[in-house]
């Protein structure tokens, strides 16, 4: 009834006499990954040397600045009083400086979700793996498309007078327009600028917007959440 | 002189029967041996025993991978130590930051240490993403890995944000306030899950317990489990991606 | 294993074949077991997690006597969170907890309205907004006299803005 495997699972310790099957070689391979490329070093000692490096330079300038610097502690908590302005940590700032233009529910919860959901998926979006630039093919369609996108995102930042959002939008949206006017052949930079794929832009005007709204909202925000410069000292 | 008398001191040390039971391998002076010194060792056999030129450079990486780790390792031993001398309790646990500050020697400096820490690797761990982005390091057949490092941000910025409240200043206690009230205007399951959060209504002691445990335990308990799988599916994938314009080169020579 | 084709699961007398052999039969039913605990695991530590018992300050408070408020004036109750304001009409209580994040608003006399700290909504003393991210006025309290002629304000009890209390 059993089929008998073509190999012995052998037990004695002399390798000779029973060899041990330790892997299989298959002609397909299982995993999707690509041959070696370029020339390999060992890991021990050179990876080994430059990660020791690397965390004793890590560890020292870590110490030099908690030496310098001191972790802020106000007062002891009190419910009853809100100190102004009210402050998330400055990672969150960001979504603070969305939740003063957008209801709870869009800026707290809406956006943050949907954020994290693009980031799920962006490795399983099988479009344009190859990296194609946005204007390689399709100029014209392509223009059209970004140019309503454009439109619609600043009609409704200003609905909200999202102004500290629309404002790096429309940064980022001018150098996309920019780049469609270069030619081939250009400098190098500006050869950058123009071969650039789609979701090299939108990670570009995602991470510009994060940048600016967590600076504005860490330096640029006062009591009751109104507009400060920094340099007239309200802040800290 | 001093440095042969050391060498032999080694070579003695190494051909003892406890250096042997504890590394089974002969000095790594052979590819085989310096091959053994990753892969037979358990806290360096999730790293491959060779690696890439290419992703040996600094430019590859920027090391930002390694130093949230190594920024990660900082924050649990600082923290463990901050633990001794911490109550979560109210008002116990800003008193505990005062004595930190005035009463325990080196007190401050351990948590200042720790605070630093965990503001960088909220920076490091962003900016890996970053720049695993603009590398394509998501592309297949990595792209699982990248779904476990957004896990992995999404840990470190709730360890971050339940160690904010853990000082129980001003500063904390609004800063959550705030926080769990965004939760709250989720439809239907916000309210049970502000109240679930917090044990409660308010952000009180219940609610410095629960943050408590989620900070020192659980969360970091899931943030080890998949740092694990992370490193691990590194080797799987086939090591560090290579920059895209370098493997195209690569691969239009041998053609 | 044995079963691989030539020895046919033997069949129970006088059934049917039918679509679900032994095998995924009990499958199914160790997947439900297994699924029906992890369920009621869940809810236990559901159960669990939500405490029975608060010691969180009470809804319901006394606000001492009406002779205390001035006509026309905006009194913040501290320890409260409520402005108890008396206008000609009568008495009304509005919660000092912003509707946006919850954050504690202030009175500000000089602009004569109730700004927040934390994103910059503005109400007027009845509660209204007047600018700002808040998604709803700030709710009126049940507001009442008691036997012994004291203002008492339940918290859990949100009522009409137009309600006031006459003394």
């Amino acid at each position: 009834m059993e089929k008998k495997n073509n190999y012995e699972a052998g037990l004695g310790s002399d390798a000779v006499k029973n060899p041990q099957r330790i892997v299989f070689i298959t002609k397909k391979t299982s995993a999707k990954v690509k041959g070696d490329v370029g020339p390999q070093w060992m890991s021990y000692p050179h990876l080994l040397l430059r990660e020791s490096v690397a965390f004793q330079i890590m560890v020292i300038v870590l110490v030099a600045i908690a030496l310098l610097w001191d972790a802020p502690l106000e007062q002891l908590a009190d419910p009853l009083l809100t100190p102004n302005p009210a402050k998330a940590p400055w990672y969150f700032l960001g979504l603070q400086e969305l939740l003063h233009y957008f209801p709870p529910l869009v800026a707290g919860i809406i956006i943050p979700t949907l954020v994290v959901l693009a980031l799920i998926v962006i490795p399983y979006f099988d479009v344009n793996v190859q990296g194609e630039p946005l204007w390689a093919a399709n100029r014209a369609r392509h223009l059209r498309i970004f140019l309503s996108t454009l439109v619609a995102l600043v009609i409704l930042l200003a609905i909200f007078r999202a102004w500290t959002v629309l404002a790096p939008s429309l940064a980022v949206g001018g150098l996309l327009l920019f780049s469609f006017f270069l030619k081939p052949g250009g400098r190098p930079r500006m050869e950058f600028l123009r071969t650039r794929p789609v979701s090299w832009w939108v990670m570009t005007w995602f991470i510009t917007v994060s940048v600016v709204l967590t600076l504005v909202g860490t330096f640029f925000r006062g009591p009751g959440w109104s507009w400060v410069w920094p340099w007239r000292g309200h802040v800290f | 002189m001093a440095t042969t008398s050391l060498d032999h001191a080694l070579e003695r040390l190494r051909s003892t029967r406890v250096w042997k039971s504890i590394f089974r391998r002969d000095p790594a002076h052979t590819n085989r041996t310096r091959s053994l010194a990753i892969f037979g060792n358990f806290f360096l056999h999730a790293l491959p025993a060779k690696v890439r030129q290419q992703s040996l450079r600094v430019r590859a990486t920027y090391y930002l991978g390694s130093a949230t780790f190594f920024l990660f390792a900082v924050l649990t031993i600082t923290g463990i130590l901050l633990m001794l001398y911490y109550h979560p309790a109210v008002p116990q646990a800003y008193r505990d930051m005062k004595d930190l500050r005035f009463v325990v020697s080196n007190g401050v400096f351990l948590r200042n240490l720790h605070r630093l820490a965990a503001q960088a690797m909220v920076v490091a761990v962003f900016w890996h993403m970053f720049h695993v982005f603009y590398r394509g390091g998501y592309r297949p057949p990595r792209e699982f890995n990248w779904v476990v490092g957004v896990g992995l941000l999404l840990i470190t910025l709730f360890l971050s944000y339940t160690g904010y409240l853990l000082p129980w200043d001003q500063l904390a206690f609004w800063a959550i306030t705030v926080g769990t009230n965004i939760i709250s205007a989720m439809p239907a399951l916000g309210k049970p899950i502000r109240f679930l959060l917090l044990g409660g209504n308010l952000v009180g002691e219940n609610a410095l317990l629960r943050f408590y445990v989620l900070h020192c335990v659980i969360l970091p308990l899931v943030a080890v489990v998949l740092i694990g799988v992370h490193f691990w599916r590194v080797q799987k994938d086939g090591g560090l991606s290579v920059q895209q314009k370098v493997e195209e080169e690569e691969g239009g020579k041998e053609e | 294993m044995s079963e691989s084709g030539k020895s046919p699961a033997p069949k129970p007398l006088g059934a049917q074949p039918t679509g679900t052999s032994r095998r995924d039969f009990l499958n199914e039913v160790a997947v439900g077991a297994l699924g029906i605990a992890g369920l009621g695991a869940v809810v236990i530590t559901y159960r669990y997690l939500s405490p029975n018992v608060l010691f969180e300050p009470s809804p319901t408070f006394r606000a001492g006597g009406p002779d205390l408020y001035p006509v026309n004036s905006v009194t913040y109750l501290h320890e409260q969170q409520v402005y108890i304001v008396r206008t000609e009409q009568g008495f009304y209580a509005v919660s000092a907890v912003c509707t946006h994040l919850g954050c504690i608003t202030q009175w500000k006399p000089d602009a004569n309205q109730i700004a927040c700290p934390c994103h910059g909504s503005k109400f007027r003393s009845d509660g209204t907004k007047i600018e700002g991210p808040a998604p709803r006025p700030l709710p009126h309290f049940s507001i009442t006299l008691t036997a012994d002629g004291e203002l008492m304000v339940n918290k859990l009890e949100t009522v009409k803005p137009s309600q006031t209390l006459r003394v």
